[in-house]
């Protein structure tokens, strides 16, 4: 239950912290939120809507939603923005040229978006454990991620199947939406 | 309690999978799937009485202290703008959990999970017992609001052994 340990940070807060996981399909987002919970991943199936995971503790809620990412259900992303507190940006690092730069589209228009204004991202460049994975630096620079400006960001290189830094990454966005709630306080 | 409306639900949603893993130990508790047949979404009497459902659990599962559960659902062909579902558990007259959740937007034509993890409400040794002592008489209802109607409403009862 590596996210319990989380969990417990987001105690400042009143009301449910919502984060949101989204990336194009086949980039690892329900391989990822299994591995960090300790299921067994050998059998995943790509998600035509969504998987939630609701974790309470102690009175505290916390709730990561798991959107498809094929071409069809991207226009449907729209209906699970509001109330997020935290967006996951989820990056197959090993996907052809042409993918990478419809991920890098697919970001940038939800950056755009109003109502996820106010949401921390984390990018996982998945799949660091595939030999033709681009390093996160270079991910990094694909998506020109410093040039946003609109975000608190941060971006963490991870694989879905060695479990590497997955809960590093989860670790930085929820500190990173508790003290921002502490700083509204 | 009488069943509060008919089952018109099922023409919008339908349960697949239900699971109850002991988090703790990753012991599987429970698992109920549904065949796997194709799924009819229109001859669908709306006027279907509910049924309650008993399930029979281990005794070990009274002393589970983290459970996850995990609800496999299928939307039919109509989107539903608003999706709820409230749960209340009882031991005779007594409250013992109560869930409110709010799927929110579903996407016509799909398969969704729900996976819950949470602390058992802590019980003591002496009504644990009773509840042992007692088949069926731990008994849950389950609402299910689309757009803030109820649709579906579902009863089980528990035993322990
Ligand atoms: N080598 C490797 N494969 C991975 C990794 N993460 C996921 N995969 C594989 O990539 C494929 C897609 O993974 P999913 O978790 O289904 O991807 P998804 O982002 O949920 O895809 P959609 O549900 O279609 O949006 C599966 O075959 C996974 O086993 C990783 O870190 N390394
Ligand atoms: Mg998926």
């Amino acid at each position: 239950m590596g996210l319990l340990t989380i969990i417990k940070k987001l105690k400042a807060r009143e009301r449910e912290t919502r984060i949101l996981m989204l990336g194009l399909d086949n980039a690892g987002k329900t391989t990822i939120l299994k591995r960090i919970n300790g299921e067994d991943i050998s059998t995943i199936s790509p998600t035509l809507g969504f998987n939630i995971k609701t974790l309470e503790h102690k009175g505290y809620k916390l709730n990561i939603w798991d959107v498809g990412g094929q071409k069809s259900i991207r226009t449907y992303w729209r209906n699970y923005f509001e109330q997020t507190d935290g967006l996951v940006w989820v990056v197959d690092s090993a996907d052809r040229p042409d993918r990478l730069e419809d991920c890098k589209r697919e970001l940038k228009e939800l950056l755009k978006e109003e109502r996820l204004a106010g949401a921390s991202l984390l990018i996982f460049a998945n799949k660091q454990d595939l030999s033709t994975a681009l390093s996160f630096e270079q991910i990094k620079d694909l998506l020109e991620l410093d040039s946003i400006q609109t975000h608190h960001w941060h971006i963490e290189g991870c694989s879905a199947v060695t479990g590497k830094n997955l809960l590093a990454g989860m670790d930085w966005i929820v500190d990173d939406i508790a003290s921002r709630m502490f700083s509204l306080d | 309690m009488q069943f509060l409306c008919s089952q018109a639900g099922y023409r919008l949603v339908q349960f697949l999978e239900f699971s109850i893993k002991n988090e703790d130990t990753n012991e599987m508790l429970f698992q109920l799937k549904r065949p796997e047949i194709p799924l009819n979404w229109e001859d669908i009497d709306p006027a279907e009485e509910g049924r309650t459902v008993n399930y029979k659990f281990p005794i070990s599962f009274l002393q589970a202290k983290n459970i996850g559960t995990t609800l496999t659902f299928a939307v039919g062909p109509k989107e539903l703008s608003s999706f709820r579902m409230i749960e209340r558990h009882y031991f005779r007259d007594r409250l013992l959990k109560s869930f409110d959740f709010t799927f929110g937007f579903c996407i016509p034509n799909t398969v969704n999970t729900w996976e819950h993890i949470y602390e058992v409400p802590a019980l003591d040794e002496k009504t644990k017992k009773e509840m042992v002592l007692s088949p069926g008489q731990t008994v849950s209802d389950s609402f299910y609001f689309v757009d803030n109607k109820l649709v579906l409403h579902n009863k089980a009862s528990y035993s322990y052994c």
